[in-house]
């Protein structure tokens, strides 16, 4: 199948993006990333866009594709294709550093928060450890009506974290605050797009209740 | 003067390197085409090997156990400590098992052999008629983050790091490599870059790179096809008792298991697709593993193309293992220049430690190699 890739293209020292078309020949089962990776190798090498583990666990290729956001890698060209035409855009509330690239400083600067508990404990036969289900792609950001015109909230994603890595009901001070969970405009985006089920919103909510019940205290 | 040493190659043989010569007080700067991560390392199936799956030669076995356990000291946050069970579905993988067991112990890496009861009580969804299992000390990891907290290290120690900067040429002059011609993608510039010493790890790569400085490597980029599963089957890693093969191996990490994995090799590690007949094999195969697997949504499809060692031509290569090998480009005309190629994601630091000896030796740096001991700072200081 021929479909029609529109890239959202920036550079820096560009004055303003601009959108580039590539046609590119492929099954409707290939993932987007897998297209756009094509038309890099064999028609466009600056065309640039995060990517690493291509099945949907390491958050790298967040991506607005056809206006929603989605792991590029875990997302069939065909579909989401409309007329054979997919628009590819970078994730909003970050700030684009090459094409579909965008900074994620934002959030990975309040890992700090979320410290030291980035393995979860489960119960189970014996004690077991895995890594958050968050695969910490930012889709969450990019979805929220507030951190996309609030740049000091925290975000979704940090604050789940931060949650379910406390300790003795205790969490980070500054989640009981403007900048924590009581700037969300309970929009539930954030849970709606994220693309493994993390539920950010659900957790905000759980906190919220946790501080006027006080249940949940902070440190 | 501070010596530069310029590394090629974002994944993670590259960023192990330009941590540990960082770590020795070196100049480094580190060049990527692409985003961090995007060629073979972070498109591994993530298991970090306990070095079981590799007991036919003890001492690449033993070598896998080895960096397993420095790697989980120096960087705990960053793997499932759930370990790895080896079970056999059939009589020949029964045959193996004495075998298997007499090789670990070779090793020194610890295992036990538990009942099919108990391997069932700890991981219900394996193959109930499974003949033995064998309990491993395998874990499994986000490729992307592994490497990332090894560059956050690399740049804490002041290495430079450009992803999406393309070296498209060499300058070499005078039997030396002079400066690598970059382009730069974020602000579609080309500029040149000099440094006293180049690595080439690009591993599948690495011919391709090679050859822009008319030098070869003699790398055989090898893809490899997994199949993802929407969907955890279990916590440890599964995997088949019997030689690597086809399909014998599901890795788990966060809520995906993923099937292992096939091998072939090609000229150009830029065009590879996964054969439909790869993905109909492994998906037999780990329905032998684990029968739920076939009942989850194949998430997706996908290639890494792993950089085996060649035949390496006489004088041009030292091998300082089993696994890996060091080409040193002197002969061909490039006295500062050196690939390294083979090894595995779980060993990689320990390429890089070797390859730092010898870039160090070359340039009269007597610093040691301290990634053994040294805590890796976490993934996302990459980004503050």
């Amino acid at each position: 199948m021929r479909y029609r890739l529109v890239v959202r293209r920036y550079k820096q020292g560009w004055r303003e993006a601009e959108y580039r078309a590539y046609e590119v020949d492929v099954d409707p089962d290939t993932s987007v990333l897998d297209a756009l990776e094509k038309v890099s190798l064999e028609q466009d090498p600056t065309l640039t866009f995060e990517h690493a583990c291509h099945h949907g666990v390491c958050g790298a290729c967040g991506m607005v594709i056809n206006g929603v956001e989605r792991l590029a890698c875990v997302t069939r060209i065909g579909e989401v294709a409309r007329g054979g035409v997919v628009v590819v855009e970078p994730l909003r509330g970050f700030r684009v550093v090459s094409d579909l690239a965008v900074d994620k400083s934002r959030m990975f600067s309040q890992y700090a928060l979320v410290e030291p508990g980035t393995l979860e404990r489960v119960d189970g036969v014996v004690e077991l450890e895995k890594l958050f289900d968050c695969v910490e792609c930012g889709v969450c950001y990019s979805a929220c009506p507030i951190a996309n015109t609030f740049p000091e909230y925290l975000g979704p994603s940090v604050i789940a974290l931060a949650y379910r890595s406390s300790k003795d009901g205790k969490v980070p001070a500054v989640l009981d605050s403007r900048r924590g969970v009581w700037a969300c405009h309970a929009a539930f985006e954030c849970s709606v797009r994220c693309p493994v089920g993390f539920k950010p919103g659900e957790t905000i909510m759980k906190v919220r209740r946790g501080f006027l019940s006080g249940k949940l205290g902070v440190r | 003067m501070t010596k530069k040493v310029v590394v090629i190659g974002g994944g993670v043989t590259g960023a192990a390197l330009a941590y540990d010569l960082a770590l020795r007080g070196l100049r480094v700067t580190l060049l990527e085409r692409g985003s961090i991560g995007s060629g073979t390392s972070g498109r591994t199936h993530g298991l970090l090997h306990s070095g079981c799956r590799y007991v036919a030669d003890v001492e690449v076995a033993r070598e896998c156990y080895s960096e397993n356990v420095v790697l989980r000291r120096i960087a705990p946050f960053l793997f499932e400590k759930n370990g790895g069970i080896f079970v056999a579905v059939d009589e020949s993988d029964l045959e193996y098992k004495d075998f298997f067991l007499k090789k670990c112990e070779e090793a020194g890496i610890p295992v036990k052999e538990v009942s099919r009861e108990e391997a069932l009580k700890l991981e219900p969804n394996l193959n109930p008629d499974l003949k033995a299992a064998v309990l491993v000390p395998d874990g499994t990891f986000d490729p992307l983050k592994v490497i990332l907290s090894f560059l956050a290290s690399a740049k804490q120690r002041g290495a430079d790091i450009r992803p999406y900067n393309e070296v498209v040429g060499f300058r070499v002059e005078g039997g030396e490599v002079k400066a690598v011609k970059v382009r730069d993608k974020v602000s579609l510039r080309e500029y040149e870059l000099e440094a006293d010493f180049f690595v080439n790890a690009t591993g599948a790569w690495a011919k391709k790179v090679a050859r822009l400085a008319g030098l070869d490597v003699p790398v055989k980029p090898s893809p490899g096809v997994m199949v993802a599963l929407d969907g955890r089957v279990g916590f440890r890693v599964f995997n088949r008792l019997n030689k690597p093969g086809d399909g014998d191996i599901i890795v788990h990490h966060r809520g995906t298991s993923v099937i292992g994995t096939t091998s072939w090799v090609v000229e150009d590690p830029d065009k590879v697709e996964a054969p439909r007949e790869h993905v109909e094999l492994l998906l037999r195969r780990g329905r032998e593993l684990a029968p739920v697997t076939s009942k989850l949504r194949v998430k997706a499809v996908y290639v890494s193309s792993r950089p085996l060692v060649g035949s390496l031509p006489a004088g041009t290569g030292r091998e300082v293992s089993r696994s890996f090998a060091i080409i040193d480009h002197s002969r061909e005309g490039a006295g500062n220049m050196a690939s390294v190629i083979g090894g595995k994601f779980t060993t990689a630091r320990l390429m890089a430690e070797k390859t730092g000896d010898f870039v160090a030796e070359r340039l009269g740096v007597s610093t040691p190699s301290r990634t053994a001991e040294t805590p890796l700072a976490p993934y996302w200081a990459y980004f503050t």
